[in-house]
């Protein structure tokens, strides 16, 4: 099977000068294998210096790895050309911006080294600019762009071209709330057009929106990969949520808490949270219980473990902190 | 065949995209003005009283040359590979189809024809001028290889300078450097050598003088009547500086990753 970005044991080592005569080696990457199949929107999430970029950087040949391999659609990036980047959109880090040159100016250029016919390139950058709210800004030199004008403009120059492959590296950072927005709703048309979307952010939220799958890394190292929706469903049924009539004695949550299927059981600010063993029949048979003790439910919620708890669990248990 | 077609194209946008971003900085008007001024004041200085022959005039005014040149190289080739790494910008321009040696030889090309372009000016103006003061037979006979010079010596700077932007990240050291090189380092050394006795041919400020000395020749020049570069091998000095600088920095910027 052809991947659309593989990578086999990539491994990054910088030497860093310690001292007048001392050199130490600093690991970026620790024998990363990723394997991102075509179409698929990928997470690639991890706390600052996990070695994100670093990827990137050698999957778009910005940078060369120590040993390891990394294909892009197939082709081995660093015994190739640069051919490969033609499918291939990136925004990496925060690049600088031409400031003296406008969006038009900027975007003709790489339209041309993308080879976007000549009469199609003016209606392509329009078009691509309107997408990312510039268009009013097309002729206004970039100099005087914020933060977010300029992040939104890299973006532009990396969708200019309509490549298969979309590599963003924290493609949100500098961006307002609408702008988060605009970028998520643009991910999720780019899936729908079965574009594949490599994403790297340390923003949880942005990735549980959008990706079919996550890639934890930590400290250059792949520490687990799963579907967006298994690690939904797996933190899914081991806690509910419920409010009662009025608040529980103690001897009612004792009772509770005898149930064999109930783990735990805490009461805070009116609301019992109640961890359970086993899957979601455990739930439903715990609410059953419930009612038969004549209770007076107002509410029963699965407590769903988020994105975040998940990660913090992943790099906790990576680094024995609980 | 057809990869060097791809090449090619990819030079030409890279030496287009060069300009329109050389033309928006503005840097070619104040280089452009610079190469109006500086004889105009010659110009100027003639008529308030001295009395010079047209080689005189002539060998006077290419001698600014190479002040020009030596700004125009900084300007034009000291931060145009450094500057896509200390701006960043080279996040945007590397990772595409175009190979980076494409991209580095387009900025070259484009540095280099800026530079030649303002040189050129400056002699067309040192043209007309000298007809305007002396008539056309009085033209030095010499003066088309004194362009030739400036020409090389011009190209010569740009790689020097090139080569410098490559070799750095942040463009005031690539520029300091190349100035301390150009304008320092090689005439001390060339001085040092003619000192001890050594004719310097092999340093590039010293072939650099036949742009006045070509127009004077048989009436001194040259470094304190000693020396005096010949024609031939300075013009093949400056070649392989000019060859033997863009090879390097186009090696280096090549292999230059953007950590």
């Amino acid at each position: 099977m052809e991947y659309a970005i593989e990578t086999e044991s990539l491994t990054k080592q910088y030497r860093k000068r310690s001292g007048l005569k001392r050199r130490s080696v600093f690991t970026a990457l620790d024998g990363v294998s990723l394997k991102i199949r075509k179409g698929e929107v990928v997470g690639y999430l991890g706390p600052n210096g996990a070695g994100k970029t670093t990827t990137i950087k050698i999957l778009t040949k910005l940078i060369r790895p120590t040993s390891g391999r990394a294909y892009v659609n197939g082709v081995n990036v660093a015994g190739s050309s640069q051919e490969f980047l033609r499918h291939v959109g990136t925004l990496i880090e925060v690049p600088g911006i031409y400031e003296y040159l406008t969006p038009h100016e900027m975007l003709t250029y790489f339209a041309k080294v993308h080879r976007i016919p000549s009469h199609e390139i003016d209606s392509r950058i329009r078009q691509t600019l309107g997408l990312l709210n510039l268009l009013d800004w097309e002729h206004q030199k970039t100099g005087t762009f914020s933060t977010g004008m300029q992040r939104r403009l890299a973006l532009a120059k990396a969708i200019l071209h309509r490549p298969e492959i979309l590599i963003l590296d924290e493609p949100v950072l500098g961006l307002d709330p609408q702008g988060i927005r605009d970028i998520r709703e643009l991910i999720r048309q780019f899936k729908s057009d079965g574009m594949t979307v490599f994403l790297s952010s340390h923003l949880l939220g942005e990735v549980a929106e959008v990706c079919d799958m996550v890639i934890f890394l930590d400290k250059g190292k792949v520490v687990r990969s799963a579907g967006i929706n298994d690690i939904v469903n797996s933190s899914r049924f081991k806690a509910v949520k419920v409010k009662f009539a009025k608040p529980l004695s103690g001897e009612e949550l004792h009772r509770i808490r005898s149930l064999g299927m109930v783990k735990d059981i805490r009461q805070a600010d009116g609301v019992v949270r109640i961890e359970i063993r086993g899957e979601a029949e455990a739930s439903y048979q715990i609410l059953r219980e419930l009612a038969a003790m004549g209770f007076d439910i107002f509410s029963y919620n699965p407590d769903v473990l988020g994105l975040e708890d998940y990660y913090i669990s992943i790099v906790g248990d990576e680094r024995n902190v609980k | 065949m057809a990869t060097l077609k791809i090449d090619l194209y990819d030079v030409y946008l890279s030496v287009r995209f060069e300009l329109t971003k050389h033309r928006r900085r503005k840097r070619i008007m104040i280089a452009g003005a610079l190469a109006i001024l500086v004889p105009l004041l010659l110009y100027i200085g003639y008529y308030l009283g001295s009395d010079v022959s047209a080689v005189d005039f002539a060998s006077g005014s290419t001698g600014f040359i190479m002040l020009l040149v030596i700004v125009a190289g900084p300007m034009f080739a000291g931060d145009a590979v450094s500057g896509e790494f200390q701006r960043k910008t080279g996040l945007l321009l590397f990772p595409t189809p175009q190979r980076r040696v494409s991209i580095i030889s387009g900025k070259y090309i484009a540095a280099l024809i800026v530079t030649l372009l303002l040189v050129s000016l400056y002699y067309v103006i040192l043209t007309f001028q000298l007809i305007h003061l002396f008539g056309l037979s009085e033209i030095p006979g010499d003066l088309g290889k004194s362009y030739l010079v400036a020409v090389l010596y011009a190209s010569s700077v740009v790689s020097l300078f090139f080569f410098f932007s490559s070799v750095f990240n942040k463009t005031i050291a690539s520029v300091m450097v190349g100035i301390f090189v150009v304008l320092m380092l090689l005439p001390i050394i060339t001085g040092i050598l003619i000192a001890v006795d050594v004719e310097p041919w092999f340093i590039l400020s010293y072939p650099a003088q036949l742009v006045i000395d070509v127009l004077k020749e048989g009436s001194g020049g040259g470094f304190d009547g000693e020396f005096h570069p010949s024609f031939g091998l300075g013009v093949v000095v400056m070649i392989l500086y000019t060859l033997a600088f863009f090879l390097g920095s186009a090696a280096i910027a090549n292999r230059k990753g953007m950590e």
